[in-house]
């Protein structure tokens, strides 16, 4: 499709379109849809009785009820709504290293396609960025499957930059948002396991059901091209470290790295989010179609 | 443990050069990552370093190993051994075959009391083993166990080369004055002259043995142009009694004649075979028996009877064409403008007709007719019509058997006084015919013409012509063949040479065939087929003589007494150099690997 990325090729949106996310709660949406709401409705689904009261429709009347009980009893049944989906992405300064892995370009695939998916199901996406250096989009919901290519556009626009305290960026988010719904955070998480749990935290506590996606890049990850004495500056803080990276110091970073991506996927399952880390250096299509669980997505 | 060069060890402050070198590389490259995170925990690690000390690296440690070790190669170290080691010298030659009144040869005594005095050295002690023959010269490049050593001598055999003392005594003089070898012990047939050098021990095996001898054996043409060959052989008596020698000759396998000769105790005489019948091989053989029976036998070969090569400079070549009809001569023409006087290097005798060379020959030669003034000879002529002979000198070996009343000489020239060349032939006008001697070369001129050779059609002018050409040439050129041991050059156009016990070896014209240390005859064999022979001969009387052979005198050097355990420094510098390589090619390999590790 014109105006989306080479990645999103029109066999892969082909592929996206047989996807819709999944939640684990029912929400109220802003429209109809396709998933169940907490509202009483029209669906098919049963959902509870009440007493008749003049002026209900006959239609809904159990009357077999009415048969053993001698009193009449209205059928209620749940409504279908659409989901209001929330992406919020990290595009601060971290994202951008190192360079050679595209980490943020790779972030923002995984949103457009979750974007996407949401569109085509007839959901509502509203893209938050966390950090950047370029405009904030618009805090307003998309509806439509044309809209992915605005979506596009608002990526593109984004810059990685500047520093963000996660925690603190999505308790800020959280009170600008009014309804609660399916929420993917899509960060690197390198910062203190405490901080991320604690943003996450502060979303399952208003009920969100929350998708995490990790985004590391693959030499990131291994300590690749670090050799020797080597001082390290923090894209972020400034921070300056410096170690002397040998095999078994890249051993040790690598496996340091791994141990935090534990910490927060044990996080997120037990507190009942979903979880995926994509590495760049793996093929972005085949990631998104195999961790189609993992990413709160259902066939 | 010690330095041939210990100035070099300077350089070893090239280390803290290196140190710094290394510290100025270590110094912390900087770089931008999304988190200093995980980075933590190895910073810790860092700082539990003792002493905060720079990162270790192997590669620093193997080049400080490398410049440590090429400073220590410069210094050329080395490590002194004391050992013990020896030379035996064993003589191998043609005297060694003669046998022992126990019935063995000399050279197998030898072996054996030298194999009993190895036996009580002590295992460790290395040897070298020389031997004398053909020429003196070490077995194995390298020095041997004791054990290897006497299976070296046990495997020794005698060669059919005559002993050279004086090489021998230069080998033993060497090797007693080597400080390199702490004894030497000499096996042979010659006893050493007291006193012998303190280093040397010697074992005689050279028990006097009667002996009979063929000293030479000679071919040579019965005169000049002749087809038969005449033999000479000389024998000799080397026993305490007079003696009757017999020599049987035979050609090619034919026996072919035999001759006495009756010779006091320690007398040569010679036997002679005038007119031998055409063979390619003869073979003398010397009766009664005796034991030594290598100088019992002898060879010779026809081919090796030299023949004349003529350089037959004349503007009318076909006057040359009849000497080519005498045996044993081969003429080549060249026209005198062609002439060079590089072409008399190959040539025995030179004819010039018509003719006087612009520098004097360095060959024997004939001037025919010389034409007068020349610069060279200074011939003085005057034309005669007819040049009647008047006189001769009777004695001459140029008028021998000449009848000159017959002789009718044409028209040609006489001579006048000459200032070197006498005359031998008289005529009216003067000199017909002079001859003389000049920078060791002969020379003779005639007033008229030789030629063309016409033999028996004009008698008396052919047996003047081969009484000059055999006065020029030396009369029948004669060969006793080769001695053993005595390399020869192999002729042009020989590939091959046959060696009598039949083995054949690739030769190479122009180079020096040492492999004849054998007697007999040698086949050579050359392209197209063409094949001579050699005949190669002990033939050396004072070899042969085994009654009294003088002890050899061994000088006796200082050097000599004072060494009894050899102090050798054995360098290490060729060790350092591979170690080095070996390093170097590990540093290459580890950086090919670390970059390959770091780029991937």
């Amino acid at each position: 499709m014109a105006g989306l990325p080479d990645e999103l090729t029109p066999s892969f949106l082909a592929r996206l379109e047989d996807l819709r996310i999944r939640t684990r709660q029912q929400y109220a949406g802003m429209g109809k849809g396709s998933h169940l709401s907490p509202k009483r409705g029209s669906s098919l689904e049963f959902s509870d009785y009440r007493h008749y009261s003049p002026g209900d429709d006959f239609r809904y009347i159990d009357w077999g009820l009415y048969g053993r009980s001698d009193k009449l009893y209205i059928k209620l049944f749940k409504e279908e709504e659409d989901l209001l989906t929330y992406i919020f992405l990290d595009a601060s300064a971290s994202m951008a290293y190192p360079e050679g892995d595209r980490k943020f370009q790779s972030a923002t695939l995984i949103a457009l396609a979750l974007g996407y998916v949401a569109l085509a199901s007839g959901d509502r996406v509203m893209l938050r960025v966390l950090g950047g250096s370029g405009p904030q989009p618009a805090p307003v919901f998309m509806y439509g499957r044309p809209r992915i290519v605005e979506l596009a556009e608002r990526l593109r626009a984004v810059k990685p930059g500047g520093q963000i305290d996660l925690a603190s960026a999505l308790a800020k988010e959280l009170v600008a948002i009014r309804r609660a719904g399916k929420c993917f955070v899509i960060s690197d998480f390198l910062m203190m396991p405490n901080v991320v749990t604690h943003g996450l935290g502060l979303f399952t506590a208003a009920t969100m059901d929350v998708t995490a996606v990790q985004v590391l890049g693959g030499r990131e990850l291994s300590g690749q091209g670090l050799s020797g004495d080597v001082e390290v500056v923090d894209a972020e803080t400034g921070e300056q470290v410096r170690v002397s990276m040998g095999a078994r110091e890249r051993d040790q970073y690598h496996q340091t790295l791994l141990r935090l991506s534990r910490e927060i996927k044990a996080f997120c399952l037990k507190r009942g989010m979903h979880y995926a880390l994509y590495t760049t250096n793996r093929s972005f299509q085949d990631f998104f179609l195999r961790a189609v669980a993992d990413l709160g997505l259902a066939h | 443990m010690g330095l041939l060069n210990p100035g070099a060890l300077v350089f070893l402050a090239l280390v803290p050069a290196l140190a710094l070198a290394y510290l100025a590389r270590e110094r912390a490259s900087r770089v931008t990552v999304s988190s200093v995170l995980a980075f933590r925990a190895l910073h810790a690690m860092r700082r539990e370093r003792f002493g905060g000390r720079p990162r270790f690296s192997w590669t620093f440690f193997l080049e400080l190993l490398i410049l440590t070790l090429a400073v220590l190669a410069m210094a050329e170290p080395y490590v002194v051994r004391h050992e013990n080691p020896i030379a035996v010298v064993l003589d191998n030659s043609a005297q060694m075959q003669a046998r022992t009144a126990s019935g063995g040869t000399r050279l197998d005594k030898a072996k054996k009391e030298l194999g009993a005095m190895l036996s009580t050295l002590p295992h460790t002690t290395a040897v070298t083993v020389y031997l004398t023959s053909p020429e003196p010269h070490q077995v194995n490049a390298t020095r041997l166990a004791l054990s290897q050593a006497r299976s070296v001598v046990g495997e020794a055999a005698a060669t059919d080369a005559p002993l050279d003392p004086g090489a021998l005594v230069n080998l033993l003089t060497e090797l007693s004055s080597d400080k390199r070898y702490a004894k030497v012990i000499f096996a042979g047939a010659r006893a050493l002259a007291p006193p012998v050098p303190p280093g040397i021990t010697a074992i005689t095996v050279g028990d006097p043995v009667q002996n009979f001898a063929i000293a030479s054996f000679t071919l040579r043409r019965e005169s000049f142009g002749a087809e038969a060959l005449h033999a000479r052989i000389t024998v000799a008596n080397f026993s305490p009694a007079p003696q009757t020698l017999t020599v049987t000759i035979s050609g090619d396998g034919k026996r072919l004649g035999s001759a006495q000769s009756n010779l006091e105790p320690g007398a040569t005489g010679a036997v002679e075979f005038p007119s031998l019948a055409s063979a390619n091989v003869y073979r003398a053989e010397l009766t009664p028996s005796d034991g030594f029976p290598l100088d019992n036998v002898a060879y010779a070969t026809s081919g090796s009877v030299k023949s004349v090569s003529i350089l037959f400079v004349s503007p009318t070549p076909d006057d040359a064409r009849g000497l080519a009809s005498i045996p044993g001569v081969s003429v080549t023409t060249v026209a005198p403008d062609a002439f060079s006087p590089h072409e008399l290097s190959s040539a025995d005798v030179a004819i010039f007709e018509y003719a006087v060379p612009k520098e004097m020959p360095s060959v024997n030669s004939l001037l025919v007719m010389p034409p007068p003034g020349d610069p060279v000879f200074g011939f003085q002529t005057v034309p005669v019509k007819s040049a009647q002979i008047t006189g001769w000198k009777t004695t001459d070996p140029l008028a021998y058997s000449v009848n000159f009343r017959l002789l009718n000489p044409n028209a040609g020239e006489a001579f006048g006084v000459h200032p070197w060349m006498a005359p031998v032939l008289d005529g009216r006008e003067g000199a017909l015919l002079l001859r003389g001697e000049r920078q060791g070369h002969r020379f003779v001129a005639t007033g008229f013409n030789l030629f063309p050779y016409l033999g028996k059609e004009n008698l008396p002018m052919s047996i003047l012509t081969l009484n000059v050409l055999g006065y020029l040439a030396g009369v029948g050129a004669n060969s006793g063949g080769y001695r053993t041991g005595q390399p020869w050059l192999v002729p042009a156009g020989i590939e091959t040479v046959t060696l009598p016990s039949g083995e054949k070896v690739a030769a190479r014209p122009g180079t020096l065939f040492a492999q004849d240390a054998s007697q007999g005859v040698y086949k050579l064999a050359g392209t197209g087929g063409k094949t001579t022979f050699r005949a190669v001969n002990f033939s050396d009387p004072g070899a042969s003589d085994l009654l009294s052979a003088a002890p050899l005198k061994i000088e006796s050097h200082a050097a000599a007494q004072k060494a009894r355990t050899v102090t050798e420094k054995t360098p290490l510098t060729i060790y350092l150099f591979a170690a080095i390589l070996a390093l170097l090619a590990l540093e290459g390999f580890a950086v090919y690997r670390r970059r390959s590790a770091v780029g991937a």
